[in-house]
């Protein structure tokens, strides 16, 4: 008996023991229990907390890095969590946290980012602006979950809806006949547009052409003129385009000069000009007498007889004069006194 | 010739059937009562205490790992067959280790040690009514509550806890490996579901209920087995009567807790 019961105790006992240690190392393994001390804790400061949870995950760029171990409301309207999170993780620069639900089914989790990388909503940047404050707390916001959403997402429904009872009731046979019609038109109109653009790209693609060619040309004069700049360059470091520049001085005054003289002479040349005129027209007139057969000399123009007898007349002078300077004794006799 | 059953005779059956279950309910408390006054007398039970607790506790270790392995098998293919493709498969880590802590293996467990202790207790102390050794007992004034009904009671209610504790584990191993092998559901995935909605509460919560079932199993064994009375059948009667009414307790039980404790309680 003694005996028996000496091993009863000892099974019951080792039993008990070892079913305890069991149970109680599975309890801490499950709820992940910080035992070494290698967890820190991170304050957080929000207005709301949603859907969150104790023991809900907290991540930090999409990795779990630890988990919420208290809510507790906080002064003036604030709730106030604790995150427990690695002591080895390293957090963003400027770290706020997000409460947002991570599936449809209840779950919820705080995410820790950079304040750079929140979305742009306006609201929730409030959020956290209005959540910030000294030392060590960070700020954190709600994002809206799935119910919220769906409460936005039916109402734009419900909107929409209304908008295409509105579009049914508005767009009756009639409308819709137009609108055939317009669609027709449009068709017809495209297929012109596609005629006229298939037209014109052959006059595009020759003005392309063209302007190729152009800007070959343009190519190569660019090229002279900067052949032209070096050598202007060349000559201005050698002090040539200075002497041109100089002689292109002097030379503009000669031309100066030269146009002034000439401007004189075609003054006066307009004067002889005048002149040249006027006598050419009293010329004129002297030969429009002449021709006229006026005057002595228009009728020896117009005279044949006039003039074979004046033809005579020098013949015979001719003869005269000739006689007088072979036989001058003949005719002149000289007597000094 | 047959009496017609006058307007009197419906009254008075409803009257002597609540007297006579008021009357039970009185003798249940004031038996137990009289075991809490019995714990007095420690010299009388520490003795016996660990050789209940071996038979009681220790013995029973095999059934309650069976049947947890089972369960937990069952419990994993259900989870997937119910919700499928709606929920992600780590709910079914979530589901096994939820229904298994809380409320299977406690309810499952102190069932079928019901049937065990319960019969057993019952069985033991109805011979020794019957074989007049509790009179005996009671005539070398050895008071038969410290010496047979409190070392009982108390190995029940500190032992049953312990085999639900293991009933917990096998059948969270059960319904993981069940996962792993017929499911596809990664260790990750289905340690994901069994941590993300696990508190520390639900462990208390399946071990104090199943403390309940063990002191109740015992008692209501003991007192089938006191009350024990003719010979071999009244044996054989006073143990299944203690196992259907332990079972029944067992359920009652169970309703009570979570109405105390669970109503009003969210996952939190």
């Amino acid at each position: 008996m003694t005996t028996s019961r000496r091993a009863s105790d000892f099974v019951v006992g080792a039993t008990v023991l070892v079913v305890t240690i069991v149970v109680i190392t599975a309890v801490l393994w499950l709820k992940q229990a910080d035992l070494r001390g290698k967890t820190r804790h991170l304050v957080v400061r929000t207005r709301d907390v949603g859907g969150v949870a104790l023991g809900n995950p907290v991540v930090i760029r999409g990795v779990r890095s630890g988990q919420i171990e208290s809510i507790a409301l906080g002064e003036r309207g604030w709730v106030v969590l604790t995150l427990g999170i690695d002591r080895d993780i390293t957090l963003p620069s400027d770290p706020v946290v997000l409460l947002a639900a991570s599936s449809l089914f209840g779950e919820w989790q705080a995410t820790i980012t950079d304040a750079t990388g929140l979305p742009a909503d306006r609201e929730l940047r409030a959020a956290i602006s209005e959540s910030r404050t000294s030392g060590d707390t960070l700020a954190g916001a709600v994002l809206p979950d799935i119910a919220q959403l769906t409460t936005v997402a039916g109402r734009i429904a419900g909107d929409i809806a209304q908008v295409a009872d509105r579009v049914q009731v508005a767009f009756d046979d009639q409308a819709a006949r137009e609108l055939r019609e317009s669609l027709r038109n449009f068709s017809r109109l495209s297929a012109q547009l596609a005629n006229t653009v298939a037209l014109q790209s052959k006059n595009l693609d020759q003005i392309s052409g063209d302007v190729q060619l152009g800007l070959t040309s343009i190519n190569a004069a660019a090229e002279k003129l900067s052949a032209f700049s070096s050598r202007v360059d060349s000559a201005t470091s050698r002090g040539e385009l200075q002497t041109i520049v100089n002689n292109s001085q002097a030379a503009a005054k000669e031309l100066l000069a030269a146009t002034t003289r000439l401007r004189d002479v075609a003054v006066g040349l307009d004067r002889t000009e005048g002149r040249l005129a006027s006598a050419v027209s009293k010329a004129d007139s002297v030969f429009a007498k002449v021709n006229a057969g006026r005057g002595t000399l228009g009728l020896m123009v117009n005279d044949p007889a006039l003039y074979q007898q004046s033809d005579s007349l020098v013949r015979e002078l001719r003869v005269l004069i000739a006689d007088v300077k072979k036989n001058p004794k003949r005719y002149f006799t000289m007597r000094v006194f | 010739m047959l009496a017609l059953p006058s307007m009197l005779d419906l009254p008075l059956a409803v009257g002597r059937s609540t007297r006579s279950l008021f009357d039970q309910i009185g003798a249940g408390t004031r038996f137990v009562v009289a075991t809490c006054r019995a714990m007095r007398d420690t010299k009388d039970w520490i003795p016996e205490f660990s050789t209940h607790a071996r038979i009681l506790g220790v013995e029973s270790l095999p059934i309650g790992v069976f049947i947890a392995l089972f369960t937990g098998i069952v419990l994993a293919l259900l989870a997937s067959y119910s919700v499928g493709d709606l929920v992600p498969p780590y709910f079914v880590g979530t589901l096994v280790q939820k229904t298994i802590t809380l409320e299977l293996a406690p309810v499952l467990t102190g069932l079928a040690l019901a049937g065990r202790v319960g019969a057993n207790i019952a069985a033991e102390l109805g011979t020794m009514r019957v074989t007049e050794q509790i009179d005996a007992l009671e005539t070398l004034t050895f008071d038969p509550m410290s010496h047979l009904v409190v070392p009982r009671v108390l190995a029940s209610t500190m032992m049953f806890p312990v085999v639900v504790a293991v009933a917990m584990l096998a059948g969270l191993l059960s319904g993981w490996m069940a996962s792993l092998l017929l499911l596809d559901i990664t260790t990750p995935q289905f340690l994901k579901g069994a941590r993300i909605f696990f508190t520390d509460f639900d462990v208390r919560y399946g071990l104090v209920k199943s403390a309940s079932f063990g002191a109740a199993v015992a008692l209501i064994g003991c007192r089938a087995g006191l009350n024990t009375q003719g010979g071999a059948q009244g044996v054989g009667r006073g143990a299944t009567r203690a196992v259907v009414i332990s079972a029944v307790m067992i359920l009652v039980l169970d309703a009570f807790w979570a109405l105390v404790w669970l109503s009003g309680r969210t996952i939190r």
